[in-house]
């Protein structure tokens, strides 16, 4: 304890670092994800296709091996960010694809008799979307795309493979130099102090985000909001939700 | 642009890689199961200690990055006087991964068992152990069986994660060639083939075995 106690600077802004990813990551991956979910709602056949294929593809593909393609493929196109951008890049591309199969589930659990009755009102597709629509499917996205968010924060522990540095790759640095200076690893202290921070992390995420579906389930009765729930656990078993 | 000859050269590498991929995730798989019961059974058990402690269980190893747990139980674990090698210590980073969704989904199997069922078979006359096997078990598993084989595709994606503790599987044999011979969209592209093909082959079966089960219920 005295080790993380003498180190505490050096941690903390590893900690600061990997606060920042997630920050970015957040906002990445919901920046994807609509841009994808603009494109399978497209009405060109080609431009929805390749949604598809791209969502269906980069689920596909394990997170490291995205983690480790986006670094090295690309400076070759000439975008050599640095380690922390390329691993931000990456994790938002993944976690892109997983937030726009939610929101697709999620807008498609609205019944089209909704969207017709917009339109009889004459409701323009802008005001169907953020009037009638969003708020009765986000009861059902908020569930699945909070654990999402909880596992594009524990991705930003990818970044230390790359070499980003952020808490996980300050505390394998902390453990190398203190291996080599003082001999005796305190490898299961530092790793399983990082298990605790990004614990209390996640479960804040969690915490606030079940405040958030509180919010949106206020109008619905109990019979009415365990349908939803169930639906949201549907659509929750069909994307990754932790890295 | 691309070069074949050079994917060709190193396919017999790759299949190697492709070759521990598949054991580790195997295993994985096989224990994850093995624990995603025991740990769903020891939940819904009415000794209360024993649920909470299985729910503490889930709720950090969900909670956490599992890059960390890797590293944890590879370099942290030898302190606390448990030295496993490389393998093995994959194995149980990802069994204890893969077996945390399990029992939710399993759990979610269970509760998706309507209490009037229990009631039904009691009035039958059935034994416990009768209306476990005979008559929870088949109606938990087909609404489990989705999530369980999502976890399934993700504890072979997951496996990938092992390249970091130096495990020579797919994406470590992969990532090696690219430190010598900087040929990195030749072998990215070639792993992602691969990859998408073990997880379509995989969700394939999958979905065979869904519509396998789902017999019963066609045409409701």
């Amino acid at each position: 304890m005295s080790l993380l106690y003498e180190y505490r600077v050096f941690l903390f802004s590893g900690f600061v670092q990997t606060l920042l990813m997630s920050l970015v990551v957040a906002l990445g991956t919901t920046a994807v994800a609509i841009l994808l979910v603009a494109m399978l709602q497209s009405k060109l056949r080609l431009v929805s296709r390749l949604g598809y294929a791209l969502v269906e593809v980069l689920r596909d593909i394990p997170l490291m091996v995205n983690v480790l393609m986006v670094y090295f493929m690309l400076p070759l196109i000439g975008l050599g960010f640095g380690p922390f951008w390329s691993v931000c890049v990456a994790i938002s591309i993944w976690g892109g694809a997983n937030g726009a199969q939610i929101l697709r589930a999620g807008l498609h659990s609205v019944g089209q008799g909704q969207r017709e009755t917009a339109a009889a009102f004459n409701f323009g597709p802008v005001k169907t979307l953020f009037l009638i629509v969003l708020p009765q499917a986000m009861p059902v996205i908020l569930p699945p795309y909070i654990s999402l968010m909880t596992a594009v924060v524990q991705a930003t522990s990818l970044g230390a493979v790359v070499g980003a540095t952020e808490l996980l790759r300050a505390g394998q640095i902390l453990i190398e130099q203190t291996t080599i200076m003082r001999g005796g690893s305190p490898a299961y202290l530092v790793y399983g102090s990082i298990l605790v921070v990004y614990f209390v992390l996640c479960s804040l995420i969690s915490f606030v985000g079940a405040r958030l579906e509180a919010y949106y389930q206020r109008p619905y009765r109990t019979d009415a909001s365990r349908k939803i729930d169930a639906r949201a656990h549907e659509i929750e078993a069909t994307v990754q939700t932790s890295a | 642009m691309i070069d074949w000859a050079y994917i060709w050269a190193a396919v017999p590498d790759l299949m190697r890689g492709l070759g521990m991929t598949l054991i580790v995730s195997f295993l994985a798989i096989l224990f994850s199961l093995i624990g995603g019961v025991i740990g769903c059974a020891l939940r819904v058990s009415p000794i209360k200690p024993l649920s909470w402690l299985v729910a503490g269980y889930v709720e950090f190893i969900r909670g956490t990055p599992y890059l960390v747990q890797v590293f944890f139980v590879f370099y942290g674990l030898p302190s606390l006087g448990l030295r496993l090698s490389i393998f093995w210590s994959g194995v149980v980073a990802l069994s204890l991964w893969a077996s945390v969704f399990h029992i939710e989904s399993f759990r979610a199997g269970l509760s998706s068992v309507s209490k009037d069922i229990r009631n039904a078979s009691a009035s039958l006359g059935l034994r416990r152990w009768h209306h476990g096997l005979f008559v929870v078990l088949p109606i938990a598993a087909r609404s489990a069986l989705p999530s369980t084989l999502n976890t399934i595709v993700s504890t072979i994606k997951n496996s990938a994660y092992l390249q970091a503790i130096g495990l020579v599987e797919l994406t470590f044999v992969a990532v090696d060639r690219i430190a010598y011979e900087f040929r990195s969209i030749e072998m990215f592209l070639s792993i992602c083939v691969i990859y998408l093909a073990v997880v379509l082959v995989v969700s394939t079966l999958g979905h065979r075995l869904e519509r396998r089960l789902d017999r019963p219920y066609a045409g409701r």
